[in-house]
């Protein structure tokens, strides 16, 4: 029987007032394998009501004692690490390896929180004037909220929540209705951790609940992964509301092929980044721009490689590509291919009609690669969100590089090549937060800031690195004299 | 017929390799190290998956591989550790990430040494 999920507030799993519950799809077998209740204000408000009793105690914790809950909660993680892997193909239809592979980087966010007693660490000056000394300490700065999406249901919460309570904050946490029990079995390990109640706090829903979080006067602050006209909105909607807010969006990352590149094992490299999570992630490779000559052997190899690639129900090892999230996004996906073909692209390899013995019903695209793409087509301006690849052509270096800074978004952009002078002006002029030079996913690790520019990020600072640790505290600034 | 053709699925075979060699030597030394071993490659499994490299994997299959696990004279168990060593010296190479490389190419040594 399909589990009915609960909200995790104030340390106790509680029932949702909701009155709806989304059924939770795995999109390869359209097994249900759960009810996702559609949370309400009242069920946010008791969830903030929460996070806001619990951090007065929470950040007079000392931070190395906090910092030691990071050390269990990795422990925890290794020891689950393949129910939760598990889940995450399950409900989101990716593969083990990916799935796996986002559990291992969420893990590096726990790692990384482990390091805040000494990235909360500030600078003083003696002296300033006479007699005069200054200090800035950080404080944590009080109930924190994230709401992320379907595509990595455990690694993206774990971005956040880990930094966010080890610097002392209180959180809240509204994953995906599509994706929500990858959290659900998260917050079980956590009961294990023995947190004070209500440090972390698991609201489930969709629309209701994230718009109660922007809204709610007791929330500082809002972190989001999405789409970008959802992160447009979320934006307005937490500035309005006087909260800090880091919205990332949605992205179309542009790679360039240079005719000097490794071309089997660059685009080795580039079917991960295109075809990988099924091309449902921000950082997925949407169109690639082969320069001079790299062209024709580029789109060669790209057939050749794609139409190797083995698609499937990610349970099994053998699949190199899983399904996508939902037969909404399948018939979208779909209708944008044939829209880019009615607009001039042409079909080099067709994954429309991909279908899998034993799994017909599952929300499969095959690897799809069009041609003869123009920068006006719907297919090198939207985000697909899918396992489309566009091919441009290019005659010079430069050309490439203004055919990518002409895209709305700067989530990632990448460079194929053996020529350093190429490789320091790509990431010199390119206007993407993120820099691949000879890697397609341009992912930055747990230490470093996940970039974004442009419509493909809405704030100031992002999510990892240092800028998390700026995002979750406030600098307060000592001066002290002593008459 | 199955394709060794991600970094899961060559793990995962050698994990299982391992557990069938410690089930075959139980009883002595070799089934602790195996089972050893066995710990190992699952511990590479889960942390050494980069998931901004995976890339396909192409040329193996699990069918060359074959063991007589019912032979247990001392020539059925060196023709085993052949097996096991030619394993380990296919995939090493095909594996993008050095950390699981390293490991797989330890396990072969252990199975070549076995292996006389």
């Amino acid at each position: 029987m399909a589990k009915r999920l609960k909200n995790y507030i104030g340390g106790e799993w509680v029932e949702s007032r909701a009155s709806v519950y989304t059924p939770v799809i795995n999109p390869a077998t359209c097994e249900t394998l759960g009810e996702c209740p559609d949370s309400t204000r009242e069920d946010v408000d008791m969830a903030v009501r929460a996070a806001q009793e619990a951090f007065p105690e929470w950040r007079a914790t000392p931070v190395m004692n906090r910092a030691q809950y990071m050390y269990r909660l990795k422990t925890l993680l290794e020891d689950r690490f393949e129910d939760l892997s598990e889940m995450v193909v399950k409900e989101n239809g990716k593969t083990r390896d990916e799935a796996r592979g986002e559990v291992r980087r969420g893990i590096e966010s726990v790692d990384f929180a482990v390091s805040v007693p000494v990235l909360m660490r500030n600078d003083g000056l003696e002296d300033l004037a006479s007699g005069i000394d200054e200090d800035t300490v950080r404080q944590p700065a009080g109930v924190f909220a994230a709401i992320t999406p379907f595509n990595f249901p455990a690694m993206v919460p774990l971005w956040f929540l880990p930094t966010a309570i080890t610097c002392g904050n209180t959180f809240i946490l509204k994953p995906s209705p599509q994706t929500p029990i990858s959290m659900d079995i998260l917050f079980e390990i956590m009961e294990d951790l023995d947190l004070p109640e209500g440090v972390v706090n698991l609201v489930q829903g969709g629309k209701e609940a994230s718009m109660a979080i922007m809204e709610h006067p007791g929330v500082r602050g809002v972190s989001f992964v999405g789409s970008t006209p959802v992160a447009k909105l979320v934006y307005e909607t937490c500035t309005r509301n006087g909260k800090r807010v880091q919205a990332q969006g949605g992205a179309k990352n542009y790679i360039a092929v240079l005719p000097d590149a490794d071309m089997t094992a660059s685009v080795k490299n580039i079917m991960g980044a295109a075809y990988g999570c099924a091309g449902q992630r921000c950082l997925a490779a949407a169109v690639v721009v082969g320069v001079g000559d790299a062209y024709d052997k580029m789109r060669d190899e790209l057939v050749k490689q794609a139409s190797a690639l083995r698609v499937g129900y990610g349970l099994e090892e053998t699949t190199q590509m899983g399904t996508v999230i939902s037969a909404a996004a399948k018939e979208r996906i779909e209708r944008m291919i044939a829209q880019g073909v009615q607009e001039g692209a042409q079909v080099a390899l067709d994954g429309r009609s991909a279908s899998v013995n034993g799994f017909e019903q599952g929300n499969f695209v095959g690897p799809t690669i069009l041609e003869n793409v123009t920068p006006d087509n719907i297919v090198a301006r939207e985000e697909i969100f899918g396992p489309v690849l566009s091919l441009m052509k290019a005659d010079s270096f430069e050309e490439a590089v203004e055919i990518i800074n002409s895209s709305r978004y700067g989530n990632a952009a990448s460079i194929f090549t053996n020529n350093g002078k190429y490789a320091r002006e790509f990431k010199y002029s390119v206007n993407a937060g993120n820099i691949g030079i000879n890697i397609g996913v341009a992912a930055p690790s747990a230490s470093f800031p996940f970039g974004g520019q442009k419509e493909s990020f809405f704030g100031d600072l992002h999510g990892q690195g240092m800028d998390s640790i700026d995002f979750y505290t406030e600098k307060k600034i000592v001066i002290e004299r002593w008459i | 017929m199955t394709s060794l053709n991600t970094f899961g699925a060559i793990l995962t075979y050698a994990i299982e390799l391992e557990a069938r060699l410690a089930a075959y030597y139980q009883g002595s030394s070799r089934a602790a190290d195996a089972e050893k071993r066995r710990g190992k490659l699952e511990r590479s499994r889960r942390e050494n998956v980069l998931e901004i490299t995976l890339e396909a994997i192409d040329g193996l299959d699990a069918a060359n591989y074959a063991m007589n696990l019912d032979d247990r004279s001392e020539a059925g168990q060196r023709a085993v550790e052949q097996v096991a060593a030619r394993f380990y010296a296919d995939v090493a190479p095909k594996i993008n990430v050095r950390e699981a490389q390293r490991l797989l190419e330890k396990c072969g040594k252990e199975h070549s040494a076995l292996a006389g």
